[in-house]
């Protein structure tokens, strides 16, 4: 410790007493592999405006931490070469853990194999992470639930980063204000990516594959805000056919991404204000875009309204993707509960049709229940939906309240949900 | 009192403390404050050292608790209806973790102070380690896994490798919306205190005794309902996180004693960031049956990543989540 110390008094004096531009840090300090005991004393004594580099190699940890701090550095030699391992993790929530930090970055790191989730950032602001993998090699729903988690935080960028093999989202943003997501993939996932009750997102050229579900925009009831205001555009959404290994059992839960099907492309639920364009949505075998709301997993949502909820999903404009879908559902979506009631859709339609030949599930699903369910009103379209997508087996509306009586219609007909 | 004031001296350096220029040290070893007298381990509390527990105590490892405040000369704590007291700067707040062992015996394993630095009218913290001989403890920053086996509260042996917190795990729980406070020192956990320390000079500004707002005590049968020693239990093991401007905060899941939102208490509330550790289960509280509750779940876990509280805890709380459980099965079905 007391090492440690000098040598930090020492770097003090020589490096310069003010930052000279933004990327200046106050405090520089360089470790390397076999240094973890360092490095943890290192996050833990860290004063503001320190930068810490990590150099190639494996570095194994049980946790790390940073918190209350300002203009905040951790940096290593690239993804390839600077690997942290947490799988000796036996204590907390999280591989990395980052609490309430002003001006903080990571890149040039892969995380690895922790219990909990891999990084998380909570309550900070302006967070940069960059050329950063989660990874867990294999698909368990022992995993972490999450890879790249920032939540309640205040401007966040996610760039050049993969998440693989979270039991809830490789690249989940929560309860934040204004957040970009660009130029990630993530992949075996049970959801690539995920925006939840966050505003003013952007999520674009990225590519989310081989999950479950690529990629969704979620709001949930009884937390902190609504989220809205989300854009995602330029993004390749592909393949995403696997099982929903997000706890076995009852596959999770009424609200979360247990619900995703195996084989969605994207999903909306419960949120607004969405622009879905210029993405190629391509080879998701049970959907390409799904639009419910939070009625279609839990019948009592609107119990739960809010200022900070409302269960229907509003303003959403869906245009100009690529959509495509193979031949036949991925075989782990007749497991999942969701997954069956995609398949009934599929057998009810081609029953009801017959003209349609047994062609597959329409594109695009839209659960049908609208605000007219709260206000009991008979509007058309009254949370304007619009698509604007060329093609044919386009859209069905579930009607959702009514699968499973005599009464369930499906409905084809996209002319009230098409843009203006 | 005046005797009071002179260790105080001795101990401050000075009897009236004034704004430093620089932030507080703490030191090296926990010998160097002066907060004991006679053989360290004993705790023996010198003059100005004042013991106290709490009503209902947070739950590490069957560990036993000797919590002390130390107040600076001549200054007293100020009554607070809500929240802790008020504590002025240059308060020690002094909280030691020993366990019994297989022979009966007390041993120390860590130290935590809490230190609110008249530099900044921060809390700052720090913790002691113990040494194997129980002759000293010293500062230790980085936290660590300690293997014990210890007697738990029925007097079984039980083994475990105890986590001692780095001071960051400290400032997870201690903080609320980025300031580093006290939990513990509430006036309605401290009923058995306060009159005396109303006495003693320490505290002001208390209302009559009966006016003050009291915590049940979670093992009193007698005078409290499972669903108020149960509100207390949470209240003190889990709401310092589960609070708004908690570390959980972004949970929605709100455990205060004072929380009326059946959302809030996870009454048919979904998990939101649990991941695995929801357990496959689909409420926190699903009234009426524990077995399908979240929190029931997470309380009976050890293993990282499902274990609640995340921090301080490598046993299961038997005694913590029976209470837990009785209260969630005795919930009427239907709310």
């Amino acid at each position: 410790m007391k090492r440690y110390l000098s040598i930090l008094i020492v770097i003090l004096a020589a490096a310069c007493s003010a930052p000279k531009a933004p990327g200046d840090y106050k405090t520089v300090l360089s470790f390397g592999p076999g240094e973890e005991a360092k490095i943890l004393e290192a996050f833990l004594s860290l004063t503001d405006s320190s930068s810490i580099e990590l150099k190639e190699g494996l570095y194994k940890f049980d946790n790390l931490s940073l918190v209350q701090l300002k203009h905040i550095s951790i940096k290593g030699a690239g993804p390839d070469k600077t690997i942290f391992d947490f799988s000796g993790q036996t204590q907390g929530g999280e591989g990395i853990r980052v609490s309430e930090v002003k001006d903080f970055s990571i890149s040039g790191i892969t995380l690895r194999e922790s219990k909990g989730d891999l990084l998380k950032i909570n309550k900070s602001e302006n967070v940069r992470i960059t050329d950063l993998h989660t990874v867990w090699k294999a698909m368990d729903s022992s995993n972490g639930g999450y890879g790249i988690y920032p939540v309640l935080c205040n401007d966040v960028v996610i760039e050049n980063c993969y998440a693989e093999g979270a039991s809830d989202a490789g690249i989940y943003v929560g309860q934040t204000n204004k957040a970009v997501v660009k130029k990630c993939k993530a992949y075996k996932n049970v959801a690539g990516c995920e925006i939840e009750n966050t505003t003013n997102a952007e999520v674009f050229d990225n590519e989310f594959y081989g999950n479950t579900s690529g990629f969704l925009i979620f709001d949930l009831p009884d937390l902190s805000q609504r989220g809205g205001h989300v854009k995602a555009y330029n993004n390749y959404i592909h393949d995403n056919n696997e099982r929903n290994f997000a706890k076995s059992g009852s596959f999770g839960t009424t609200w979360g991404v247990g619900n995703a099907a195996p084989g969605s492309g994207v999903i909306i639920q419960a949120t607004s204000d969405i622009e879905l364009y210029n993405n190629r949505i391509i080879n998701n075998n049970s959907s390409a875009i799904i639009i419910v709301s939070g009625f279609f997993v839990d019948s009592k949502a609107g119990e739960k309204i809010k200022a900070s909820y409302f269960p229907v999903s509003k303003n959403i404009s869906i245009h100009d993707n690529t959509l495509e879908m193979g031949p036949s559902f991925p075989e782990p979506v007749f497991a999942h509960h969701t997954g069956k009631i995609l398949v009934a859709i599929e057998q009810q339609l081609n029953q009801q049709d017959t003209s349609r030949k047994g062609a597959r599930i329409p594109l695009i699903l839209y659960d049908g229940i609208s605000t007219n369910v709260i206000t009991n009103e008979q509007k058309i379209n009254p949370d304007s939906i619009c698509i604007k997508q060329t093609g044919s087996n386009l859209f069905v509306n579930a009607d959702a309240l009514n699968i499973g009586t005599k009464n369930w219609r499906l409905g084809t007909d996209m002319t009230a949900f098409s843009c203006k | 009192m005046k005797r009071l004031i002179l260790i105080s001296m001795v101990l401050w350096g000075c009897g009236q403390p004034q704004q430093p220029k620089q932030a507080f040290e703490f030191k090296e070893k926990l010998s160097d404050y002066g907060f004991f007298t006679g053989e360290l381990k004993t705790l023996t509390a010198a003059a100005g050292v004042q013991h106290y527990e709490l009503s209902t105590p947070l739950f590490t490892d069957y560990a036993l608790k000797d919590r002390f405040i130390v107040l600076p000369a001549g200054k007293s704590m100020q009554y607070r209806d809500s929240g802790t007291l008020e504590f002025p700067d240059s308060t020690f707040i002094i909280k030691n973790f020993s366990y019994n062992d297989t022979a009966h015996i007390k041993t120390l394993i860590e130290t935590r102070l809490l230190f609110k630095d008249p530099f900044d009218q921060r809390w700052k913290v720090m913790n002691y380690l113990w040494n194997a001989e129980q002759t000293e403890a010293v500062k230790w920053i980085t936290g660590k896994k300690v293997p014990i086996t210890l007697l738990d509260d029925q007097q079984q042996k039980v083994s475990t490798v105890y986590q001692v917190p780095n001071t960051n795990d400290c400032k997870r729980c201690h903080s609320n919306n980025g300031q580093l406070l006290p939990i513990g020192p509430k006036a309605r956990n401290l009923h058995p205190h306060l009159q005396q320390w109303v006495t003693n000079g320490s505290l002001k500004g208390m209302p009559a005794l009966t006016q003050v707002p009291v915590l049940p005590d979670w093992k009193d049968s007698v005078h409290y309902t499972v669903a108020q020693r149960a509100r207390a239990y949470l209240d003190v093991n889990c709401a310092h996180c589960h609070t708004k401007g908690g570390d959980a905060y972004n949970t929605g899941l709100f455990l205060e004693y004072e929380q009326t939102d059946p959302a809030h208490l996870g009454f048919l509330k979904g998990p939101v960031s649990a991941g695995g550790g929801a357990g496959g289960l689909d409420y926190d509280i699903l009234p009426g049956n524990a077995d399908r509750s979240i929190l029931a779940y997470r309380m009976n876990s050890t293993e990282p990543g499902t274990a609640m509280p995340e921090l301080a805890r490598t046993l299961i709380h038997k005694e913590g989540v029976a209470l837990i459980r009785t209260w969630i099965d005795q919930l009427p079905r239907n709310q």
